[in-house]
């Protein structure tokens, strides 16, 4: 059998490594746009601040493709899919023979269409290239302004002060993240970023524009009449309404972080369903059983689409198990991970969906956490500096261990011993 | 040293937990984590994770396996083998021998 996988982000890479850990002996052909396959995680910390280097963020070493028999065919992409014909075409035109296809095409960072948008001082963040750019533009001193406070631009905020940069975050939303982390935790995660000297701001951008200093933007919602004034860290939250024409500010770049748009072209030029992602099943099979889908731009048809790391690891090895007809890993607790201003934040499970919240250890202590909690059973967990708590959080998640709530809530008393029962 | 290092007592690990010993006392390139099985079984290897510097000892370990707290890179506990990503290099497995309840440390040695 031949298999060719098209891209190689994590679920990518993780599809073919649990190929061949599964005892697949068949043609494994992996396409990838860039260099080598890359983690992407470290583009907005470690990488961004020049740190690490690509080649320590490998995702693999670079013998490993030869040891494993992968053909590692780089800096290239799948240009169409003729799975009646049982060949993939490439960028250029030669085609590959294949049995079946995993699309692992990710997505591309998601411009919204504000004026002046594609002036070449606005950058995104979703490929080595991007963080490139980017980090030629954050240079000591330089005004940046962030759109968009969740995952990416609370990171990319946390490395360009570190960086020396005069940070502004931008964002229409009161709490960033209160879904996922709690309304308390989101709030104090959020103030860290004042409290590092980033002017943070309750608004959206409504356009840019190139000035002879720089590029401009024009704040709605938000951003009250001392903006121009101000350069020392403050929040503002103005939002209301009524209000109209707001201040503006000039900036020397900045960066979009307002999500991503699920790579779906390719998909859909092949005929498959495609609905916010490529629809897959539970064993990520596509419309046709010859193609799957994996990773960010893909989504099952119960669900909606999830764009976390681990998430994508878990399709690779999903979709390998559908390919070799053996039992998938069982489902664990969604869990995701965020480094921002020196604080290692952790999230498994479901927030939002908690009817009761206890807090284990005081938001002022060096870690702490928070435990989500549904008719007696944790649903959700997020910690700071405190991994040991979501590691027995996504426990207790996955094997429904009734919750002790004064036990939870005392941080001198062991998760490992509540989980054991 | 063919009677190992005496390290730990056997009750100062809990199951499913580890302790780092300081390479100082190991002579070795990098401190060495303990790690006690939830079956009760002792294992040491390399204490910093391969994928990025935490220490293995603050790990979780469970079923044969110690889980990386910063990132959850997981590897083996017999052999330090990595088990899928986000690490891609396996760790140095040391030879343990507990004796009366004593742990005893063989650094650099296979187990």
């Amino acid at each position: 059998m031949r298999i060719v996988v098209a891209g190689g982000g994590v679920a990518g890479v993780s599809t073919v490594a649990a190929l061949r850990a599964g005892g697949f002996d068949g043609d494994l052909t992996l396409v990838d746009a860039g260099e080598f396959p890359y983690d992407r995680p470290p583009l907005s910390k470690e990488y961004l601040a020049g740190s690490r280097e690509l080649k320590q963020i490998a995702l693999q070493p670079p013998h490993w493709y030869d040891e494993q028999g992968v053909r590692l065919i780089n800096e290239c992409t799948v240009a169409a899919l003729h799975p009646a014909d049982g060949t993939v075409e490439l960028a250029g035109g030669l085609l590959l023979r294949a049995d079946r296809v995993v699309l692992a095409t990710g997505g591309g960072a998601a411009r919204p269409p504000i004026p002046g948008v594609g002036g070449d001082r606005v950058h995104v963040l979703r490929t080595a290239e991007d963080a490139d750019r980017l980090r030629a533009a954050l240079t000591p001193g330089a005004r940046v302004l962030v759109v968009g406070a969740g995952l990416i631009g609370a990171e990319v905020a946390s490395t360009a002060v570190d960086l020396g940069c005069d940070v502004v975050l931008a964002d229409p939303v009161a709490t960033p993240l209160a879904a996922a982390l709690g309304e308390d935790l989101a709030a104090w995660l959020h103030r860290l970023h004042a409290r590092r000297g980033i002017t943070t701001v309750r608004a959206g951008v409504a356009s840019f524009a190139e000035t002879t200093d720089g590029i401009e933007a024009s704040f709605v919602g938000g951003a009250e009449a001392s903006f121009a004034g101000g350069v020392e860290p403050r929040t503002f939250d103005v939002a209301g309404p009524g209000v109209a024409a707001e201040p503006s500010r000039v900036f020397d770049a900045v960066v979009l972080g307002v999500g991503m748009t699920p790579q779906t072209a390719l998909a859909e030029s092949a005929g498959l369903d495609v609905d916010r992602g490529v629809l897959v099943d539970a064993g990520q099979i596509t419309s046709n059983p010859a193609v799957l889908a994996v990773g960010d731009g893909a989504r099952t048809r119960q669900g909606p689409r999830v764009e976390h790391w681990e998430a994508a690891r878990h399709d690779g090895a999903r979709a390998a198990a559908t390919i070799l007809g053996t039992r998938a890993p069982a489902p664990t607790a969604p869990w995701f991970w965020t480094d921002r201003h020196g604080r290692h934040v952790e999230v498994a499970g479901h927030m939002e969906t908690a009817d009761e919240v206890i807090v284990r250890g005081s938001f002022d202590d060096p870690s702490f956490s928070v435990f989500g909690l549904r008719d007696g059973l944790v649903v959700a967990a997020a910690a700071v500096d405190d991994s040991t708590a979501v590691r027995a959080a996504r426990r207790m998640i996955d094997r429904r261990v009734p919750a002790d709530p004064a036990r939870l809530s005392d941080p001198s008393a062991s998760l490992r011993t509540l989980l054991r029962g | 040293m063919t009677q190992g290092i005496r390290v730990a007592a056997l009750d100062d690990i809990p199951e499913g937990e580890g302790v780092a010993i300081d390479k100082a006392i190991t002579g070795t390139a990098d401190d060495i984590a303990l790690l006690r099985d939830t079956d009760g079984s002792v294992w040491a290897l390399d204490d910093t994770c391969t994928h990025e510097d935490a220490s293995l000892a603050d790990g979780w370990v469970e079923d044969g396996y110690v889980e990386c707290p910063l990132h959850s890179s997981k590897f083996c506990l017999k052999n330090g083998e990595v088990q899928g990503l986000p690490a891609t290099r396996s760790t140095c497995p040391h030879r343990v021998e507990v004796r009366d309840g004593e742990v005893y440390l063989f650094p650099n040695q296979a187990p």
